[in-house]
């Protein structure tokens, strides 16, 4: 048992690679959560809308989004788009699907976010002579975004972990350019646990850039 | 004006309002009093389109509320309203609280819309509470608060519902001395009350609600000291 | 099975029917074991042990910040260096195991957190020990606050499994036979949609299910009140 001689040097050597394969993931992180907000914002407020089209599309695609892999969607936007001719290269298939996903998913916590604002600040608002929309933007999701915070950032978390799906149709992202190296070198081990190290470096990134937003944010 | 021409409103099965007709001049005092579920407080909602009606019409300024392609948001910006339950945005500041509408709704610029909620915060006593959250304001503060943001869309007319209700009997006064700037400066206001001496003294006409129905309505002293019908003595009698 | 044809067949059909029923099985085995050491994890955080409450913390939080994939080669490394080399399928099996513990055992300490002191005091009041107050008490009542959140665990555990498939340490369940199609027949888009629309199903089926169990348990609290 254990007469395998660790070789970090090599890891070491690949720094710059993994560093930049590190910063993709967190872009398509921070991007995938960004437009699956904003989709997850308007798809909320269509699940409670009176419009049987707009309810229809937003609850279908939460159904979609939540009752099926993550994978799966991501071969979807990359295989499957081919078939109307629409050919995604692999980082923009990876957005696309983890957005999708993200929209899914976080269009079911805002739901819950807008239940849990006092109803009361609807009459508010549109008795100042608000729009349906300024009232969102201005009374309802800030209150929302303060009541689901926590569940967001679990969503930030696991946009972070489905990013690395990307590896399987080839985009170097982290999880993607640590199978690279280690097929160069033969050094599994030593790359995929430089790999998790990372993975927990940028959780922890994330974690605290949320938590820092939320105290610049939410000072009510 | 506001003219209320036999609007009925139900919830499901339940008929809550029975067609009340009602003319309030401008410059008026009108306060409805009456038991709680007589109606009051659904008018008000009524008046400014928060709650649709079956039957009937609501006319602002010879503006039908109801009617199809009346954009409503447009008209709620003459008509204020303050709620029992202040509603103020906990996520802004007293200044932000206020600025908000002007702002969004009626495009001033963010110089403009600050020098406003300045203003009328300082005109209901909250000058120095401009950066404060409304969870660092008491009950009265933060209907006062209320006040002002609906003052500071220079409204026609204020619609108040039951705006002392919620509050610890302490703080009434400070707002209702509130009130009584507001009617020294002539503006209308639609006041649904359980304070009758606030009533007696503040209101040109007082109308008693009995059971969806205007039951009595009269020149506020005259209806308060020596109502006519039973109902309306029986109520102010419990009351008083 | 033709492998010539270039057309949807029966046999792909069947195909993607075992395949379905491998991820059947992936879920209930690794949901198993993952859920047994889930729930030592997470009643370990209860016990009151400031040590077992961070270091048991740690490894939740380690593996819910490294990416499945990830965890699976180390896993599978890890093993062949310390010289018990694994089959693909066990070790796949094994990651998905510990993968779905760390989020079962959160799940867990919510349970036992739900149960209000008061109650558990009440049952230790009757002179009952520490493990029949936890056995006969905190558990029924804790299990069924959270059994909601473990079905939502179970779900994403089933399209979790893809992962591991995809990656050839399994027999080729629901994507991957979908995948080994797709290279035949040259329509990624039909049998994607197929094989989302089995996903789709599936998942639905469960939650529907899951659905109906705590309506009824939510009456029958109701009544009992």
């Amino acid at each position: 048992m254990f007469d395998y001689r660790f070789q970090w040097r090599v890891v070491f050597r690949h720094w710059p690679e993994l560093l930049e394969a590190a910063l993709l993931t967190l872009q398509i992180t921070v991007l995938s959560v960004m437009i699956g907000l904003a989709i997850g914002m308007v798809l909320s407020v269509w699940r409670k809308s009176d419009n049987p089209l707009l309810y229809w599309i937003a609850a279908t695609w939460v159904a979609l989004a939540r009752n099926t892999p993550a994978l799966l969607q991501i071969y979807l936007a990359y295989f499957g788009l081919g078939s109307f001719g629409l050919h995604l290269s692999p980082y923009t298939a990876v957005l696309a699907a983890i957005s999708f996903n993200n929209a899914g998913y976080l269009a079911e916590i805002l739901r819950g976010g807008i239940d849990a604002v006092n109803p009361a600040q609807r009459n508010a608002s549109l008795g100042l002579g608000m729009n349906r929309l300024q009232m969102y933007a201005y009374v309802i999701f800030p209150q929302v975004l303060r009541a689901v915070f926590l569940p967001i950032t679990n969503q930030i978390i696991w946009a972070m972990l489905g990013t690395s799906l990307g590896m399987i149709i080839g985009l170097q992202e982290l999880t993607g350019m640590t199978t690279f190296l280690q097929s160069q070198t033969f050094r599994p081990f030593e790359f995929y646990l430089a790999a998790a190290i990372i993975y927990l470096l940028v959780a922890e990134i994330v974690l605290i850039a949320a938590r820092l937003t939320a105290r610049l944010a939410f000072r009510w | 004006m506001i003219i209320i021409d036999g609007v009925r409103k139900s919830f499901g099965t339940l008929e809550v309002l029975k067609g009340i007709d009602l003319t309030v001049e401008k410059g008026e005092v009108l306060c409805l009093i009456g038991a709680s579920g007589s109606g009051k407080s659904t008018l008000l909602l009524c008046i400014n389109a928060l709650e649709p009606i079956q039957a009937g019409r609501v006319l602002v300024d010879d503006i039908d509320v109801h009617a199809r392609g009346t954009n409503q948001n447009a008209l709620r910006q003459k008509l204020g309203i303050v709620f029992q339950q202040y509603n103020a945005f906990p996520h802004l500041t007293a200044i932000d609280n206020v600025a908000l509408a002007p702002r969004r709704v009626l495009g001033k610029s963010k110089k403009l819309a600050r020098e406003l909620a300045e203003h009328h915060l300082a005109h209901v006593g909250l000058g120095d509470k401009l950066h404060h959250y409304p969870s660092q304001l008491s009950g009265g503060q933060q209907q006062r608060l209320a006040i002002a943001r609906a003052l500071a869309m220079e409204p026609d007319y204020m619609l108040l519902d039951e705006v002392t209700s919620a509050l610890d009997p302490e703080l009434v006064g400070e707002v209702l001395d509130t009130l009584r700037l507001l009617s020294d400066e002539g503006i209308t206001m639609i006041a649904v009350t359980h304070e009758i001496p606030f009533a007696r003294e503040v209101a040109d006409r007082v109308a008693f609600f009995h059971q969806g129905v205007i039951h009595e309505i009269g020149p506020a002293k005259e209806l308060i000291n020596s109502p006519r019908m039973p109902r309306t003595q029986e109520f102010l009698g419990k009351i008083l | 099975m033709s492998t010539l044809s270039t057309t949807f067949t029966w046999q792909d059909f069947l195909l993607m029917l075992q395949g379905a029923g491998i991820t059947f099985f992936l879920t209930i085995v690794s949901g198993l074991f993952g859920t047994i050491v889930g729930f030592f994890v997470g009643w370990g955080r209860c016990l009151g042990s400031k040590l077992l409450l961070y270091l048991l913390g740690a490894y939740i939080e380690v593996i819910r910040a490294v990416p499945l994939i990830v965890q699976f080669v180390l896993f599978n490394s890890f093993m062949a260096i310390a010289g018990f080399p694994l089959s693909p399928f066990i070790s796949g099996i094994l990651t998905l195991s510990i993968y779905i513990s760390a989020y079962v055992a959160e799940v867990v300490k919510a349970g036992i957190e739900s149960v209000p002191r008061r109650t558990s005091m009440a049952a230790r009041g009757l002179g009952m020990t520490y493990l029949q107050d936890f056995f006969h008490v905190v558990l029924p009542i804790g299990t069924r606050a959270v059994l909601p959140s473990w079905t939502g665990l179970m779900l994403g555990l089933m399209k979790d499994t893809s992962l591991i498939a995809v990656l050839g340490a399994t027999p080729p369940e629901l994507l991957r036979s979908s995948q080994i199609i797709i290279t035949r027949i040259h329509d990624p888009l039909l049998i994607l949609i197929g094989a989302g629309a089995f996903y789709f199903v599936m998942c639905f089926v469960i939650a529907r299910l899951s659905g109906r169990y705590e309506r009824r348990w939510q009456r029958e609290q109701e009544a009992l009140q």
